[in-house]
Parts: C-alpha cells; sequence; structure tokens
C-alpha cells in the first residue's frame, strides 16, 4: 500500500472529491467537528527565499504565521505575530523569533503576496469502541480567492495519537481503499499552480547548456539572452520599489552581458557590438545614483556602527537627505525605465540577440567555443599575476583598482563557461579568485565611500555637527582601506601561488588551439 | 521535571480524582504531563478510556523503563499522556526487593522520560510497601488529600510517623485537604487545628462535589466536563499552588 504511520508523524493523503470523513463510519464513530473557514494569503519573496528554505508565511486577519513547509503543505506553526502595518522586509517584524527566522531567509529581500485562497477544514475525532480517541483527522479543501470558487484539491491529514498509530494506519489503510493516494501537490501547491506562481529557483548564474565545440557566436547569444532574460524578470520589482536587489540584479546582468561582449570579441560584427555595449551601458548609467543611495541607506547601521555613540546624531542629517534624494529618484528612474523609449532600447537589444536575426559574418563567429574562451581565461590569468607582481606598499589606489576590474572580467568570464572545465578544479580556482576580489571590493569600496562622503560634504556645507560625523565617518573609513589593503598581499598569494597556478595552467593552457592554428596559417 | 505523586493510606479521599484532575490541570497550565497510574484498581485508567497496559517483563530497571514507555498511551487532551495500569503491577514489590539499591529504582526509572515531559505524576496504591517507599524517595512532592475526619488525621500522623522512622524528608509530605464540607462542624474544627502540626499543608481545600463523582459516568476528568464549577476551580488553584512551590 507505500503508505504507513511513523511513530507521530501525520500522513497527509489526497483524496477523490466526493469523498468525505463520514467513510470511516463503517468502522468507527467519527466526531465531525463545525467547518472552519479562513481565508490565507501567501508570502514570499522574488526568490522564493521561504519556499525554499523550507517554509511558508501566511497572514490572516493581520496575523502572520510562519510554518515549517512540508511538501506543498504547511506544517507546524513556528512562530506567528499580529501586525497592523503591512509587512515588507525582516525588520518590520517585532517579535524575536519571527526576525531571526525571517533574517536568514530574506535577507535584503521584501515580502510581497504570492496567492490567495479560501481554506475550509473540518476537525474530526475517530474513537474505538470505548470512546477512546484513536486518531484525529484535518480534511480539508482549498479554493483560489477571497470566495468560495472551484476546490482545486482536496487532502486529508491523518493524526496519530501517540500509543494508538495501528489505529491511524487502519484508518489511513480504510481511505487508500477509497481513492486516497498520499503522493500529489499539498493545497499550498496546488494553490500557486492554479494562479501561475510555481514556485521556481532564481540565479544569476543560469546553465547554458554549452559544449567545448559550440560555435563562438551561438555559445555567446545563449549567454546573453539567459542574462537578458533575468534582467527583464527584475523590471517590475524595480519599478515597483519591492527591495533594492532588484536593482543591484538588473545592472550585474547588464555589466555581464556588456562584458562577455568585450570579453569574447569578433563574435559579432564590431560595429554592432559597440552600439549594444553602448546602449547597456546607457541604460545602467539611468540607474547609477540611486544603486548609490541604495548603498548607502544599507549600510546607514554599519556606518553609525563605526562612530562613537556621541558622533551618531550627527549623520541623521545625511542619512535623512539620502532617503529623501532616494524618493526623487526612485520616481525619476522607474518613470525612465517605464518609458518607451527605454523599453526600446532593451527591445533593440533583445532582438539583435534572438537566434532569428541574421548578422554578417565576422572572425570568430564560427569558432569553437571551449578553446577561444580557456585562451582568454588563461591570458587574463598571466595578465592579472603581471600586474599582482608589480604591486607594493607604495603602488597607488588606481592600480590597485585596476588589478580588481581585470579580477572581475576574469571572474565573469570562468563563471560564463563554468559547463566547460571540471567542477572541482573550477570551484578551487574561482574560491581564490573569489576571495581576492572580495579584499580588493573591501578598499575599493572603503575609497568610494569616503569620497562620496567628501562630496557629500562639499555640497551640503552644513554644519559643523555634521561635519564631525562625516570627518569621523571618512577617517574610520580611511582606516578600513589601509587594513584592507594589508590583507590584499595575502589573497594575491593564494590566487598567483602554487596551486592555484597549477590549476589555470593545467585547465585552460591549450597546446595548440584552431584559433592559433589559424593565426599560424594566415602569418605564414 | 518534576515528579509528583498522589498518595494516601487510606482509600476513598480523593487520590484518583486529585490526579486525574491535577495532569489535566497542569496540561491547561501548558505543562507536559505524563500520568502514571500504579494503582492495580486502574481507576485513573479508566476515566481516560485507556485499556490496561499490555503485559511486560518487570526484570531490572532497564526492562522497566521500556515496559512503561511502551505502554505510554497520549490520552484525548494533547500534552497529557498516560501509562495505564495493570494487574502486573501488584507484583511492583517482588521485582524490587530483588534489586540493588531497591529504596532507589524508581527515581532511576522516571529520569529516563525527563526529556518529555515537564512532570510526572504518580497515582499510588493505597497502601505502604516497598513500591511506596520508592515512590516516596522519587517524588519532589508527595500530595496526600485528608478528609477533615478523625480517622484521616490519625492515618496522616502515621504516615508522617513512617516518614520519620525511615528516614524520609518530611518536608515532601504536602497533605491538603479534599472532600471538603464546609458546613459540617467536625471538618471546620479539624481544619482550624490540623495544619499547624505540618508545615507543608497545602492552602488550597477541594470541596466535596458530586460533579466529581460523574467522572466515572463521562469517563473523563471534571475539568473537561464541568470546566467551571467550584471543584474544578479548586483544583486549578491547587494546581498553581504546587507549581509555585520551590521544588528542587
Amino acid at each position: 500500500m507505500g503508505v504507513r504511520v511513523h511513530g507521530k508523524e501525520s500522513v497527509r493523503l489526497t483524496l477523490p472529491g466526493g469523498l468525505g470523513p463520514e467513510c470511516l463510519r463503517e468502522e468507527w464513530d467519527v466526531d465531525i467537528h463545525p467547518q472552519e473557514s479562513q481565508v490565507l494569503a501567501f508570502w514570499d519573496t522574488f526568490e522564493w527565499g521561504l519556499w525554499f528554505g523550507g517554509h511558508i508565511l501566511y497572514s490572516s486577519g493581520g496575523a502572520y504565521h510562519l510554518c515549517a513547509r512540508e511538501g506543498g503543505w504547511p506544517g507546524a506553526v513556528l512562530c506567528e505575530e499580529r501586525t497592523g502595518t503591512g509587512p515588507r522586509f525582516w525588520r518590520d517584524f517585532e517579535t524575536g523569533a519571527m526576525r531571526s527566522r525571517l533574517e536568514g531567509m530574506l535577507g535584503l529581500r521584501g515580502l510581497a503576496p504570492v496567492a490567495e485562497g479560501t481554506f475550509r477544514l473540518r476537525r474530526c475525532d475517530v474513537r474505538n469502541s470505548t470512546g477512546k480517541i484513536v486518531s484525529r483527522l484535518e480534511w480539508s479543501s482549498v479554493s483560489a480567492g477571497k470566495r468560495r470558487g472551484e476546490d482545486l484539491l482536496h487532502s486529508c491529514r491523518v493524526l496519530p495519537l501517540f500509543g494508538y498509530e495501528a489505529e491511524a494506519a487502519r484508518v489511513v489503510e480504510h481511505l487508500v481503499r477509497q481513492g486516497a493516494r498520499a503522493s500529489g501537490d499539498g493545497p499550498v501547491e496546488a494553490l500557486l499552480r492554479h494562479v501561475g506562481r510555481v514556485p521556481r529557483k532564481y540565479t544569476l548564474r543560469p546553465v547554458f547548456g554549452l559544449t567545448m565545440d559550440t560555435p563562438a557566436r551561438e555559445a555567446v547569444g545563449r549567454i546573453v539572452r539567459a542574462i537578458l532574460e533575468i534582467a527583464e524578470r527584475n523590471v517590475p520589482g524595480i519599478v515597483n520599489d519591492l527591495d533594492t536587489e532588484f536593482l543591484h540584479d538588473y545592472r550585474i546582468c547588464l555589466r555581464k552581458v556588456r562584458s562577455v561582449l568585450s570579453l569574447v570579441q569578433d563574435v559579432y560584427p564590431a560595429e554592432e557590438t559597440r552600439r549594444m555595449r553602448k546602449i547597456l551601458g546607457d541604460l545602467a548609467r539611468q540607474t547609477n545614483r540611486l544603486r548609490d543611495l541604495d548603498v548607502y541607506l544599507l549600510a546607514r547601521e554599519e556606518y553609525l556602527g563605526l562612530l562613537p555613540p556621541v558622533l551618531r546624531p550627527a549623520l541623521d542629517g545625511m542619512f535623512k537627505d539620502f532617503s529623501a534624494e532616494r524618493e526623487r529618484e526612485v520616481r525619476r528612474t522607474t518613470s525612465k525605465m517605464r518609458a518607451a523609449s527605454t523599453r526600446r532600447l532593451l527591445r533593440e537589444v533583445e532582438e539583435h540577440f534572438s537566434p532569428e536575426t541574421q548578422h554578417e559574418a565576422s572572425p570568430a563567429a564560427a569558432l569553437p567555443v571551449g578553446a577561444l574562451v580557456f585562451r582568454r581565461i588563461y591570458k587574463r590569468y598571466l595578465k592579472i599575476r603581471r600586474i599582482a607582481a608589480g604591486i607594493g606598499a607604495e603602488t597607488p589606489d588606481e592600480a590597485v583598482h585596476r588589478l580588481r576590474i581585470e579580477g572581475k572580467k576574469l571572474r565573469y568570464l570562468m563563471e560564463f563557461f563554468a559547463e566547460l572545465f571540471p567542477k572541482e578544479e573550477g570551484a578551487l580556482m574561482l574560491r581564490q579568485l573569489r576571495r581576492l576580489q572580495n579584499r580588493l571590493g573591501e578598499f575599493n569600496d572603503a575609497l568610494v565611500q569616503q569620497r562620496s562622503m567628501m562630496n557629500y560634504w562639499e555640497q551640503k556645507r552644513s554644519g559643523s555637527k555634521v561635519a564631525l560625523g562625516v570627518g569621523g565617518l571618512v577617517a574610520v573609513l580611511y582606516r578600513r582601506q589601509q587594513e584592507a589593503r594589508s590583507l590584499i598581499d595575502v589573497a594575491l598569494e593564494g590566487f598567483c601561488g602554487g596551486s592555484t597556478a597549477a590549476a589555470f595552467k593545467h585547465t585552460f593552457k591549450l597546446v595548440s588551439t584552431p584559433e592559433t592554428e589559424m593565426k599560424r596559417s594566415a602569418r605564414q | 521535571m518534576k515528579i509528583l505523586s498522589s498518595y494516601s493510606i487510606k482509600g476513598g479521599v480523593g487520590k484518583t480524582a486529585l490526579a486525574v484532575n491535577l495532569a489535566f490541570a497542569l496540561r491547561e497550565a501548558g505543562r507536559r504531563a505524563l500520568l502514571l497510574d500504579l494503582d492495580p484498581q486502574g481507576a485513573a485508567t479508566f476515566y481516560f478510556r485507556v485499556a490496561s497496559a499490555e503485559k511486560f517483563r518487570m526484570r531490572d530497571a532497564d526492562s522497566l523503563a521500556e515496559g512503561l514507555r511502551r505502554n505510554i498511551r497520549e490520552s484525548d487532551f494533547p500534552g497529557l499522556d498516560i501509562i495505564p495500569s495493570n494487574l502486573g503491577y501488584r507484583h511492583f514489590d517482588i521485582l524490587l526487593d530483588g534489586m540493588a539499591k531497591r529504596r532507589r529504582q524508581l527515581r532511576k526509572v522516571l529520569e529516563e522520560f525527563k526529556p518529555d515531559y515537564d512532570v510526572i505524576l504518580m497515582d499510588c496504591p493505597p497502601n505502604i510497601t516497598l513500591l511506596s517507599e520508592n515512590v516516596f524517595r522519587a517524588s519532589d512532592a508527595i500530595l496526600v488529600p485528608v478528609i477533615p475526619t478523625v480517622l484521616s488525621r490519625r492515618t496522616l500522623e502515621q504516615l508522617a510517623g513512617f516518614f520519620r522512622d525511615e528516614d524520609l524528608p518530611e518536608r515532601m509530605l504536602r497533605p491538603f485537604f479534599s472532600m471538603v464540607q464546609k458546613r459540617n462542624k467536625m471538618h471546620r474544627e479539624i481544619m482550624d487545628d490540623l495544619p499547624a502540626s505540618y508545615p507543608g499543608f497545602l492552602k488550597t481545600v477541594i470541596p466535596f462535589s458530586a460533579d466529581v463523582e460523574k467522572m466515572g459516568l463521562h469517563r473523563m476528568p471534571l475539568l473537561a466536563y464541568s470546566h467551571a464549577s467550584p471543584a474544578a476551580m479548586a483544583y486549578r488553584t491547587l494546581c498553581d499552588e504546587i507549581l509555585s512551590l520551590a521544588g528542587p
């Protein structure tokens, strides 16, 4: 039969439409409690952080309930909170239990309603011949929306009582004989499917389905299309200002597409590529200021923590200014993004990379992408090592910044084409690279933030109290920059040294490639 | 985890009514409770509609713990489990007699249930045996229902004497008045006088109630079918008083 009751675990069954708890009366006394009906709104993030984190969050009458997710079923309620204001972020909740559980799963992501359904529940007690309850049942059905509509799913949960598991197993067997099934969607999954919101994993690093022999133009086309699609999916979240991650990811996508076009050159005609890169650059630039403001405001608590308590109020005015500017900037940016001209530009890029669009021939279009890219990866690795070798305590900040840009290009290249090289070695190399990038990023962030703070001060020239706060912050950021700088050496050693260098050479250095062959024959 | 026992040398004093209703009140107060029915008459078991425990071999402390665990039954009231009575428990004395540290074995067995319950409550048979002595040594408090009559006073004195003779901690004894009829002059007099001799005497008084006697008809605790009756309220107050005792 395949359905068993283990210990105190309950069994969830999907039922045929007409089957009610009355069918159990052939063998047991059954008390059927009055039907309860509830409209539940389900919440999750764009990334389905709760769903894939094994949880379900629903609200009903102003109370929010966080449950463990058991397949498509809401399991035990882990914590609940009644709140009048519609919470969007984990910090909008008040109870510690709710905040700490949500923080890990939501991060910077905002909650949005994903579906609403009406749940009807009839609780039943199944009794033996002496009148003792031996099993409890929850008979339920779900329909979409607030009003009773077509039932999407009938289900039943059999809850054994400790010491009476055998009786519960008999109840389950009885229901299975009547057509109940242990598999299938749970009610929440059925509801999400019905409203077209099936949880889907979100990633900025999709699989492109490349092989070593994929022609370069086809490979790049696939990468660009996949990343543009992700960019597009983020647009509604930006326009509705749901959270700051939408814009962040949108900008990463634009940068990645620009990057792949310059990193794998000669795949499309040069003039067209220049045009595409320009459009993508313009689209990203529209959002620069908003992203800067997001970064400052997200760092608010961190910045305040850097200052002694007595100086903290001095920064209030600055953050107020940033907040107000952000509001204006959101309006400006979203109206730009909604504008027909912007949509047209994005369409143009999409059409350009559509598989149907015909392009002129270009030198590298038909080459197998594997050899082409491996050579470029290895070249770039050697280039970074060359720059790194010249970096010392006296090197100007600009050179360190250049190192970071080169590192970023290498990282994108490796991430785009990660499918082409062995996972384990790839992971090792990328780990070292990311470690280096993190150090360089910390250095660069500290530097850029000092400049931004100084810029703010230059423009505002506000009272001495603010000056004190900004001055204090700049001092701490400078110190942080120096600390980050001193850590770069260690990260560079890991990235340029023995095992990483060997892995790069072993993986990417090809004895001869079609491209080198082609060049060689052209020279002859 | 606290271990409580409901005990009296004398029968018919409201000992099982205490065990059953206190167990219910404990779960109402959010405590996970296990009721262990050690009385071979099995009245507590009957009130919860549970069948007698399955027989199991009681050879040593481990097999006793395992047998008890296998017999745990969830009552109809979530948070309250029961280990039903079994006629075999009348052999407890013989079993315990054969063990090393025979006066302390029960405590060791019950410690096993610590992770699963906040309170274990034992309903004990009305006699003084090796099992009772084990119960005394296992309990954090021994709750003794006392009807305010001369006979009850005498059995309480006997019990206190036994504690002194056997070097048992007398402060564990927690008598309280049960089945009290306020209009009865003798009841009033004994109630005025008796608690002074026992420092652990509880303040709560359980009144006599015909509702309590109907538990046999309903086959459930009084608190489940007569939620707000004076006796039910008294059991709840008693529960609060017991929970507020500074136990070990």
